[in-house]
C-alpha cells in the first residue's frame, strides 16, 4: 500500500502534528513551547486508518451501499412485484436500452437497477447481521475457552474442531431447506450460527499469547481486576485480528447467500436479492443478456471488494504496535 | 512423535462419529424425503410410496426413534431386515460377518445404495471420481505453481509496481464471487467469443457420456481427438479456480516469504557476501515454503470433493455436482457417504499437515 512508503515521522505517533508544525513555523524561533497533545488509542487508530486509502474508498462505497440499502425500497417509485412482462405470454425479452432502464431489463420487463437496489436490503443486511451474531458468538466462547483454560477450554474447542469439519456447504444447504422457506431472517440466523467457529479459535489462540504477555503479568503485579485486564489491556491488542475476521464474515455471508440462493435454496422467488437476481438470470445467459447477470453481481463484488478493503485498513490502523 | 500422532488418529474417531451424527440427523429434520421423486407421476399410489419407503427402511415422518433406527442400519448397528439390533443369523448386528454379525453399515464396509440410481454408493462415487480428479489435479497444479511464483517474485520486489499490481489483483479475484466470475466467463467467451465449449466435460453431439464404456471405446479409436475434446471443455472451469484461488495463496506465499527474508540468518548470510540469488533461493525461500507446503497438504481433499460451485456453474458432473444433485433428490446413503469421505480427507489432511509440520520445524512442540 502507498502510505507504508511515506517516510515515518517520529513525533507523529505522540503529537498531533498538523497543529504542532503550525505553531513551531508561527513562534518562529522566540518561542519553543510546543503544544502537545496527547491521544488515546482510538485517536491515534483513526489517524492510521484515515490515511489508508483503499479503506477510506470502500468505507464510502458500504456507505453509499447501507443508504441504498435503507433508503432504497423507499425512495425507489417502482413496486418490485409489478412485473410488466408477467401476463404476456412468453413474457417480455430482456432488453438493454441505457436511455429507459440503466441497466437493462431482465425476462418480466423489470429493470436490473431496481434489481440491485432493491436487492441491496436484503444482502447487505445479511452481511451485517450474520457479522455481528457470529462475532458476538465466536468472541464470546473464544475468550471464555482461552480465559477459563482446562476442560472447559477443551470442551469448547472439540465442539469448535467439529463444526469446522462438518461441510459448510452441506449443512447451510440442508437447513436453509429446514428452516427456510426462503425467508432473510432465517438464512441470517442460519448464517449467524455457522460462522463462527473458525473465529473462535483465532480468539482462544490470541487470549492464550496474550494471557501470558509481559504488559498483562505487571497489570496483574499492580492488582488490576481480571475484568479490566480482560477488556482494557488484552482486547486493545486482540482487537486487530477479530475486526478483520468480522470483515471477513461479512464478505464470506454476502457470496454465501448469493450462492446459496443461486443454487435455489436461499431467498424465496417473491423476494428479491442479489444471488436471487443472479439466479433467476442463469438460464439465459446463453441467449447473450450479459446486463441482467452482470450488474447484480457486479454490486456483490464491489460490496465484498470495499468490506474486504476496509478490513485491510482496519488490520493496520489496529494493531497497536504500528509505528505509523 | 509416534505418541503424538496415535492420540491424535485416535481423537479423530469421536469427531468423525459427531460429523456423521449430526449430519444425519439434520438430513432427516429437513423437510421432504426421496419419495418426493414421485410428486409429479400421477401413477404412482400412497400405497406404493409406502411400500417404497418400508423398503428402504426409511420413516416417512421422522421421529427420534426412527432416526436412531435409520441411523443404526447405516452405521451398521442396527438390522433393518430383522428389525431388531440382532443379525439374521441371530448374533449381535455389530460384530463382524464372520461372528454371526450383519453386513449392512459401514462397520462392515458397506456405504449402501443410492436411492436414486439403486446402485451401489461406492461405485457411484467412483464413477464421478475421474472427472473431478482431472479438473481439480490440473487446477491444484496450475495454482500452487503460479502463487508460489508470484508470491516469491512480488516477496523479493516488494514495494515495486509488480508487487502493487499483485497485490491489488489479488484482492480483487480474492472478493469476486466464483460463480458470478464463471457465469461472465461462459457469457464472454463461450457465448460471444465462441472460443470455448459453455458447459459439460465432453461434446454430447460428438461422443458419448463422459467415464461410461462406450466413451472409453470411442477413446481409444481416437485418443488425440478426446484429450483434445475434454481440454477445450477444461479450460474455462480451471482459469475460474485457478484465478480465485491464487489470489489468497500468492498473498500467503508472500507473507511467509518476506518473514523469512527479515529472519537473521539471512541477514547473516548477506552479510558473509553472498550472491543476492543464493540467499533467496537456499536460504530464504526454502524456508519459506515449509508453511506453504502444509498449506498445499491442506488443499488435497478438493482434489476428490472437487469444486462445488465451479462444477454447478459449467454443468461437470463430478463429486461437487453429485452431492448437489444427492441434496435435491434427499439421497440420503449417497450423501451420508459423500459426507464420511469428504470430511475423513479433511480431517486426515489437518492431522497429515500437523505432523509434518511438526517434522520439518524443530521449534514446534507436539505434547
Amino acid at each position: 500500500m502507498a502510505d507504508t512508503m511515506e517516510p515515518a515521522d517520529p513525533l507523529r505517533a505522540t503529537t498531533a502534528a498538523a497543529s504542532t508544525d503550525l505553531k513551531i513555523a508561527e513562534a518562529g524561533t522566540a518561542d519553543y513551547e510546543v503544544a502537545l497533545e496527547s491521544l488515546n488509542q482510538w485517536q491515534l487508530a483513526w489517524r492510521r486508518f484515515r490515511r489508508h486509502h483503499m479503506a477510506i474508498l470502500g468505507s464510502s462505497f458500504l456507505f453509499i451501499m447501507i443508504s441504498i440499502a435503507v433508503l432504497g425500497p423507499i425512495v425507489w417509485p417502482y413496486d418490485p412485484n409489478d412485473i410488466p412482462g408477467a401476463l404476456k405470454p412468453g413474457g417480455d425479452a430482456p432488453s438493454l436500452d441505457p436511455l429507459t432502464h440503466l441497466f437493462g431489463t431482465d425476462f418480466g420487463g423489470r429493470s436490473v437497477l431496481q434489481l440491485v437496489i432493491v436487492g441491496a436490503r436484503i444482502s447487505v443486511s445479511i452481511g451485517l447481521f450474520t457479522m455481528l451474531i457470529a462475532t458476538t458468538i465466536g468472541v464470546t466462547i473464544g475468550a471464555l475457552a482461552g480465559f477459563a483454560g482446562g476442560r472447559l477450554d477443551g470442551f469448547l474447542m472439540r465442539f469448535v474442531d467439529l463444526m469446522l469439519a462438518i461441510p459448510f456447504l452441506f449443512v447451510i444447504l440442508v437447513a436453509a431447506r429446514f428452516f427456510g422457506g426462503g425467508d432473510p431472517l432465517t438464512l441470517i440466523i442460519i448464517f449467524g450460527l455457522l460462522f463462527w467457529p473458525g473465529l473462535a479459535r483465532l480468539v482462544r489462540a490470541l487470549y492464550l499469547s496474550l494471557r501470558e504477555a509481559e504488559f498483562v503479568q505487571a497489570a496483574r503485579a499492580v492488582g488490576v481486576s481480571d475484568t479490566r485486564i480482560t477488556f482494557r489491556h488484552i482486547l486493545p491488542n486482540a482487537l486487530g485480528p477479530i475486526v478483520v475476521s468480522a470483515t471477513l464474515i461479512m464478505a464470506g455471508a454476502i457470496v454465501t447467500e448469493a450462492f446459496v440462493s443461486f443454487l435455489n435454496f436461499g431467498i424465496r422467488a417473491t423476494d428479491v436479492s442479489w444471488g436471487n437476481a443472479l439466479a433467476n438470470s442463469q438460464g439465459y445467459l446463453l441467449q447473450g443478456n450479459w446486463w441482467w447477470p452482470f450488474f447484480p453481481g457486479m454490486a456483490i463484488a464491489l460490496t465484498v471488494i470495499a468490506v474486504n478493503f476496509i478490513g485491510d485498513g482496519l488490520r493496520d490502523a489496529l494493531d497497536p504496535r504500528s509505528k505509523e | 512423535m509416534s505418541k503424538y500422532i496415535l492420540r491424535r488418529s485416535l481423537g479423530l474417531i469421536p469427531l468423525l462419529l459427531g460429523i456423521v451424527l449430526i449430519s444425519f440427523t439434520l438430513m432427516k429434520l429437513a423437510p421432504g424425503g426421496p419419495q418426493t421423486q414421485f410428486n409429479q407421476n400421477p401413477r404412482v399410489t400412497e400405497e406404493q410410496i409406502e411400500a417404497w419407503l418400508a423398503r428402504w427402511c426409511i420413516e416417512r415422518t421422522p421421529n427420534p426413534l426412527s432416526i436412531v433406527r435409520e441411523f443404526g442400519g447405516w452405521f451398521g448397528v442396527f438390522n433393518c431386515e430383522t428389525d431388531s439390533f440382532l443379525s439374521e443369523s441371530g448374533g449381535l448386528n455389530f460384530l463382524p460377518t464372520a461372528l454371526g454379525g450383519g453386513d449392512n453399515g459401514i462397520i462392515h464396509g458397506d456405504l449402501g445404495l443410492s436411492i436414486v440410481s439403486a446402485q451401489p454408493v461406492v461405485d457411484v462415487i467412483a464413477e464421478r471420481i475421474p472427472a473431478t480428479l482431472i479438473l481439480t489435479s490440473v487446477a491444484l497444479v496450475l495454482w500452487v505453481t503460479f502463487a508460489i511464483l508470484l508470491g516469491v517474485v512480488a516477496a523479493v520486489k516488494r514495494y515495486s509496481v509488480f508487487d502493487q499490481v499483485v497485490t491489488f489483483l489479488a484482492y480483487i479475484f480474492y472478493s469476486l464471487p466464483t460463480f458470478w466470475l464463471g457465469l461472465m466467463f461462459i457469457f464472454f467467451f463461450s457465448v460471444t467469443l465462441r472460443w470455448f465449449p459453455p458447459q459439460g466435460i465432453v461434446s454430447a453431439r460428438d461422443w458419448p457420456p463422459f467415464n461410461t464404456p462406450q466413451y472409453w471405446e470411442a477413446f481409444g479409436m481416437d485418443p488425440l481427438a478426446a484429450i483434445l475434446d475434454i481440454g477445450a471443455h477444461l479450460i474455462l472451469p480451471v482459469t475460474v479456480l485457478v484465478l480465485v484461488n491464487i489470489a489468497g495463496d500468492s498473498r500467503f506465499v508472500r507473507a511467509s516469504m518476506l518473514e523469512s527474508l527479515n529472519q537473521d540468518y539471512v541477514r547473516t548470510a548477506k552479510a558473509k557476501g553472498l550472491k543476492r540469488n543464493t540467499v533467496i533461493m537456499k536460504h530464504t525461500f526454502r524456508n519459506a515454503m515449509l508453511p506453504v507446503v502444509t498449506n498445499i497438504a491442506l488443499n488435497l481433499p478438493f482434489l476428490f470433493s472437487g469444486a462445488i460451485v465451479t462444477e454447478t456453474i459449467f454443468s461437470w458432473k463430478g463429486m461437487g455436482l453429485l452431492f448437489i444433485e444427492g441434496v435435491n433428490a434427499r439421497d440420503y446413503f449417497l450423501l451420508m457417504g459423500l459426507i464420511l469421505i469428504t470430511s475423513t480427507l479433511v480431517i486426515v489432511a489437518n492431522l497429515v499437515a500437523d505432523v509434518v509440520y511438526a517434522i520439518v520445524d524443530p521449534r514446534i512442540r507436539y505434547d
